[in-house]
């Protein structure tokens, strides 16, 4: 498990510094137990049924807000940003209460003051049934899918469609199931099956079929079963309690179920939420509904969802369905070209239209596909239809407690000297070298056979991993030196 | 406590007690009913298997037996079978109602989809292959 954890930071951390870093034999080093360890442990690692890994706004749970929609200071890893949290829950009780449909949401700010955290602590507090899709700017350009059909599959996809399903069951506890075969071997079978509840007792005659697919199933006394009363449908649900000391050998698979209570034949309701992408999907006619598994869905024809459109509102009006408007979550949204805004322009106004939530760390720049420049890169005829969020940079204490819930996510012991080190290296380049700083002592830690991340650790991983700001000074010094180096550019070109 | 504060809580509480013996009378009844839509069943099956088509059967009403010729008796057990869902039908949807007004009372939220009319047999089976997953 831990280990997991350390691979996964390594990764990060070794993607994020190029590999001319690595001529520290010792980082080499690393890297090889590290490697030597994962293979050596991976059978260990896989038994687990699912592996959290962890990523960077793991430890957030919530939007840390009480009921009065204050925010509290440390609360479901949430630290800081008192405003936009309180802003963002403002908004949050809307979407539950299902108020703003079709409105946008733009959460700007700097690097690393806790934009998508937010964005998490709403899709966190929305809970399991609301629907939330969250995409990078640059995921819709793709050489398969246009752009627009790729921003309106995202928008199908925060819609949810709540039904319901009634079915007529017979459940009950097999008492006795008797068979009679007739002698000549060929000819109709006839039988008697016993069901129990607690309540009460019945008999029932069995025709033919009733008995193929109950031999099928392999039905005996003491299994609980239930059958479809439209379909005949035989599923077995387990054994009985009352018959576990039936056999002494016993298949790992078998269930132990409690005799069922009440009446024998049941109303069953189940209530389903499905999102608006998945009907389109599977009514697709070339594609078939096996393209929902292969994720390869590819475009959607406009008259499919049309109908799909029309056939959900008519279920709304029957009273069969319940439209949810979900969360659509842009990151990085100044990806996003002229044409994918208008499109957002247009699919705002539609009346089935999530709400959608767009982050950006841009000051004033250009348009992407355009020479006109705008504030935060995005045109403004569709600022004017924003509520804009702002983040701001956070304080010393706030950056000392993130990177204390950091270290408990990353399951990193940090001694109360190298926490005020890493705050202050924190402080001084960022909040994310700080963070990858945790995972790495806490390896180096380890190596050393300490319980503790103590100073010294903090001192061996920063001189082992560049920061930025370091990084560049050593460009600029040993520029020369490089392939391909040319002379240097005033500001990156961000088009 | 004041006696009014006190006064109030106790009706408060007889109110959500009163719903709740409701509810499970409602629920007690539905198996009291299902339980003898059961034994009717039996029964039917009974006289279609087992009993020649002159004889005649003999019905227990109250704590007395009599003879009754065999199609009168299929068919009042026919029409009481019928008798019995629409009653059954009737009282599930009433349960609906009193659960529903016994959450509201005790200040939970209403369940999610709990007021949705089912889809058809038709339409469940087009979008099948999502619900089973």
């Amino acid at each position: 498990m831990n280990l997991y954890k350390i691979y996964s930071s390594f990764k990060l951390q070794r993607s994020k510094c190029d590999c001319f870093h690595l001529w520290s034999r010792f980082q080499i080093f690393l890297l090889v137990q590290l490697a030597q360890m994962a293979a050596t442990k991976v059978p260990e690692v896989r038994d687990i049924t699912r592996i959290e890994r962890i990523g960077a706004h793991s430890h957030i749970r919530g939007l840390g807000l009480d009921d009065a929609l204050e925010p509290r200071q440390v609360s479901q890893g949430m630290v800081g940003q008192l405003a936009s949290r309180r802003a963002a829950g403002v908004i949050l009780e809307m979407i539950k209460d299902g108020h703003i449909a079709g409105r946008a949401v733009l959460i700007a700010g700097q690097p690393g003051t806790g934009k998508t955290a937010i964005a998490m602590g709403i899709a966190q507090s929305l809970g399991p049934d609301t629907p939330f899709t969250a995409l990078a700017g640059s995921e819709i350009f793709s050489l398969e899918m246009s752009k627009t059909e790729a921003l309106s599959q995202a928008f199908r996809k925060a819609i949810g469609v709540r039904i319901k399903e009634e079915t007529e069951i017979i459940e009950g506890e097999v008492v006795e199931i008797q068979i009679d075969r007739p002698a000549t071997g060929t000819g109709a079978k006839v039988g008697k099956l016993t069901l129990k509840t607690t309540e009460m007792e019945t008999i029932y005659d069995l025709g033919n079929k009733m008995i193929d697919s109950l031999s099928k199933e392999k039905v005996q006394a003491g299994d609980v079963i239930t059958i479809d009363k439209a379909t005949g449908k035989i599923t077995k649900l387990g054994r009985s309690f009352t018959r576990a000391r039936d056999y002494d050998a016993m298949g790992a698979q078998t269930k132990f179920v409690q005799c069922p209570e009440g009446e024998l034949q049941k109303r069953k309701e189940v209530v389903h939420t499905v999102s608006l992408h998945e009907i389109d999907v599977i009514n697709s006619r070339t594609q078939g509904f096996l393209a929902l598994f292969s994720g390869d869905t590819g475009e959607i024809k406009s008259e499919v969802r049309e109908q799909i459109n029309a056939k959900v509102c008519e279920w709304r009006e029957e009273g069969k369905a319940e439209i949810i408007p979900g969360v659509l979550f842009i990151d990085e949204v100044h990806m996003l070209d002229m044409e994918c805004f208008s499109f957002l322009n247009r699919a705002l106004e539609s009346d089935l239209s999530p709400v959608l939530i767009m982050a950006t760390n841009r000051g004033i720049t250009r348009i992407r596909g355009t020479n006109y420049q705008s504030p935060h890169g995005i045109p403004i005829d569709l600022l004017d239809r924003l509520l804009i969020i702002a983040t701001s940079p956070y304080t010393e204490k706030e950056t000392r407690q993130i990177l204390k819930i950091r270290c408990e996510e990353e399951d990193v012991e940090l001694s109360e000297e190298a926490h005020t080190v890493l705050t202050r290296i924190g402080m001084e380049t960022s909040l994310r070298y700080a963070i990858q700083l945790i995972s790495t002592a806490g390896l180096v830690c380890r190596k050393r056979k300490g319980t503790e991340v103590q100073v010294e650790d903090i001192k061996r991983v920063y001189s082992l991993f560049l920061d930025e700001a370091r990084s560049s000074q050593y460009m600029k010094e040993y520029q020369d030196s490089f392939l391909f180096n040319e002379a240097q550019s005033a500001s990156m070109d961000t088009s | 406590m004041e006696p009014a504060a006190s006064q109030r809580v106790l009706q408060y509480l007889t109110e959500v007690e009163e719903a709740a013996e409701d509810v499970l009378t409602t629920k007690q009844q539905i198996i009291d009913l299902d339980l003898k839509r059961n034994q009717n069943r039996e029964a039917l099956s009974a006289l279609k298997h087992e009993v020649s088509d002159s004889e005649k059967v003999k019905v227990c009403f109250g704590n007395m037996f009599i003879k009754f010729p065999k199609s009168k008796t299929r068919e009042m057990i026919q029409r009481d079978q019928e008798q019995l869902d629409k009653e059954i039908s009737d009282l599930r949807k009433a349960l609906k109602a009193k659960v529903n007004s016994l959450n509201e009372m005790q200040g939970n939220p209403e369940l999610r989809g709990y007021s949705l009319s089912p889809l058809s047999a038709q339409e469940l089976k087009a979008i099948n292959s999502l619900l089973k997953r």
